[in-house]
């Protein structure tokens, strides 16, 4: 039988969130490796040394990064329903529409969200485009890609959870309340969180907004100032 | 001419392109690996305004390679060569991303080390100047050096046949003289192993095809980057 699998993860992160929920639409079992992110475990910095970060899959000596390659390599290696599409057009654009969210739209929300002033005028600007872009795209179906939950849904799953808390942390709107906004992405969302798989991996609201609520809002704002530079 | 893959007679494809673009490279270098016939039409990067087709095709990033193919677009390069693997490998019986998942997914980690912290390293050690660009040049030594770490003794990335991390890195090759010029260091002296994996990449057909004159890239990238 193959090694056990173990998920080095922290509680609040949306990118580990993605990785348990493909381990477990496979129905794999796995090892949750609590890491203190404050605090860099020797396992971690040894596992990842690239970039020190969360989520990583371990399977006995081998180490596989980097959520979207994470998720990508469970739909290959286990058996079970199919989490990104099987046509070679859709998994294009599935993997297009990835990026996008992971570097165009999330970019943009998590700016427009820790930053202030008139840069943060900008990105919300932004932000807002980039949403309308998604909403688009589902074009009133229930998930990205038809009937079921697959990679673009995992890949967005931060939209659907972890924006609402986000949003009331920083008193920032983005989404907003509005329902006749976004009225695709809203009911996805609902969709999305109340899918028995997933609701299995995502972090309670009630701790997810005390954990953002923390300390550690000042850090994120200073994070966010540096990402600027980059 | 190109040769035409088995077949593919209406199977119509387009390559939407800069000769001195390396992300656009990639796409080129891994079409003529497995013998796709393609139309490459030229986007001239050095004008402002994108032309109608790129902004038809590609109207979110504005940006080539477009890859057409059955009159549909494909954007981004990585996610061109895994459309390309998985359509034309099958027939052609080579396949430019391993079978083994953990290799296909240490190959997809580090062609995004490649994308997203190489490519922004050495697109700063080329803007800047003083001690931003001796910084700027230690973190490109060190990413390269890394990059032989995984390298290590095999012919190419993955083993004896060349193939995806090699395409996604071969194209920065042709700025290699470039860096060394701006930075005022000897590749061969600071990283051997990855010089020898280049000459090896240089000897593959599609490889010596599709990488641009280098004393023309390295004027090219002198102006957009203001480098006297």
């Amino acid at each position: 039988m193959a090694n056990p699998v173990k998920l080095i993860g922290a509680f609040g992160s949306p990118f580990v969130h993605r990785a348990e929920v493909a381990l477990r639409l496979k129905g794999v079992a796995y090892e949750f490796i609590h890491e203190d992110l404050d605090n860099k475990s020797d396992l971690l910095l040894a596992k990842n040394p690239i970039h020190k970060k969360v989520p990583v899959l371990v399977l006995g000596d081998r180490t596989i990064c980097e959520s979207l390659v994470i998720v990508e390599y469970v739909d290959e290696a286990f058996d079970g329903p199919a989490i990104l599409p099987t046509d070679p057009y859709d998994r294009a654009m599935a993997r297009f529409w990835a990026h996008f969210i992971e570097h165009k739209s999330s970019r943009s929300s998590w700016l427009a969200l820790w930053l202030d002033g008139e840069e943060q005028k900008g990105f919300l600007k932004e932000a807002k485009e980039n949403l309308a872009l998604l909403e688009a795209q589902l074009e009133g179906k229930r998930f990205f890609a038809g009937d079921s939950v697959g990679y673009l849904d995992i890949v967005a799953s931060g939209l659907a959870h972890w924006m609402s808390v986000l949003e009331e942390v920083t008193g920032v709107s983005l989404m907003g309340s509005d329902a006749n906004k976004y009225p695709a992405l809203r009911r996805w969302a609902k969709e999305y969180t109340s899918n028995d798989t997933v609701k299995q991996c995502l972090p309670d609201r009630e701790h997810l907004t005390a954990f953002f609520s923390t300390a550690r809002k000042d850090k994120l704002r200073m994070a966010a100032r540096m990402m600027l530079q980059q | 001419m190109h040769p035409m893959a088995a077949g593919g007679e209406h199977d119509e494809v387009t390559c939407v392109d800069f000769w001195a673009n390396g992300f656009g490279m990639r796409v080129r270098i891994a079409l003529h690996e497995l013998g796709v016939g393609f139309r490459f039409v030229e986007e001239d990067l050095r004008v402002r305004e994108r032309s109608e087709l790129v902004l038809r095709m590609n109207p979110i990033h504005r940006s080539v390679p477009i890859l057409i193919h059955l009159g549909r677009s494909i954007c981004g390069s990585i996610n061109i060569l895994e459309y390309i693997d998985e359509v034309w490998g099958q027939r052609v019986s080579t396949r430019l991303l391993s079978r083994d998942p953990l290799e296909r997914a240490h190959a997809r980690f580090w062609a995004d080390f490649v994308d997203h912290k190489v490519f922004s390293t050495q697109t700063m050690f080329l803007k800047s100047k003083g001690e931003e660009k001796e910084a700027a040049k230690a973190e490109l030594l060190g990413q390269l050096k890394c990059l032989e770490g995984v390298l290590g003794d095999k012919n190419f990335f993955f083993g004896d046949e060349f193939g995806f991390l090699d395409i996604v890195l071969i194209p920065f090759s042709s700025m290699f003289r470039g860096y060394e010029q701006h930075g005022e260091f000897d590749l061969e002296v600071e990283c051997p192993t990855l010089i020898q994996w280049e000459k090896r990449c240089k000897e593959m057909e599609s490889v010596k095809h599709v990488l641009p004159n280098e004393e023309m890239m390295y004027e090219l990238h002198k102006k957009w980057y203001g480098i006297e």
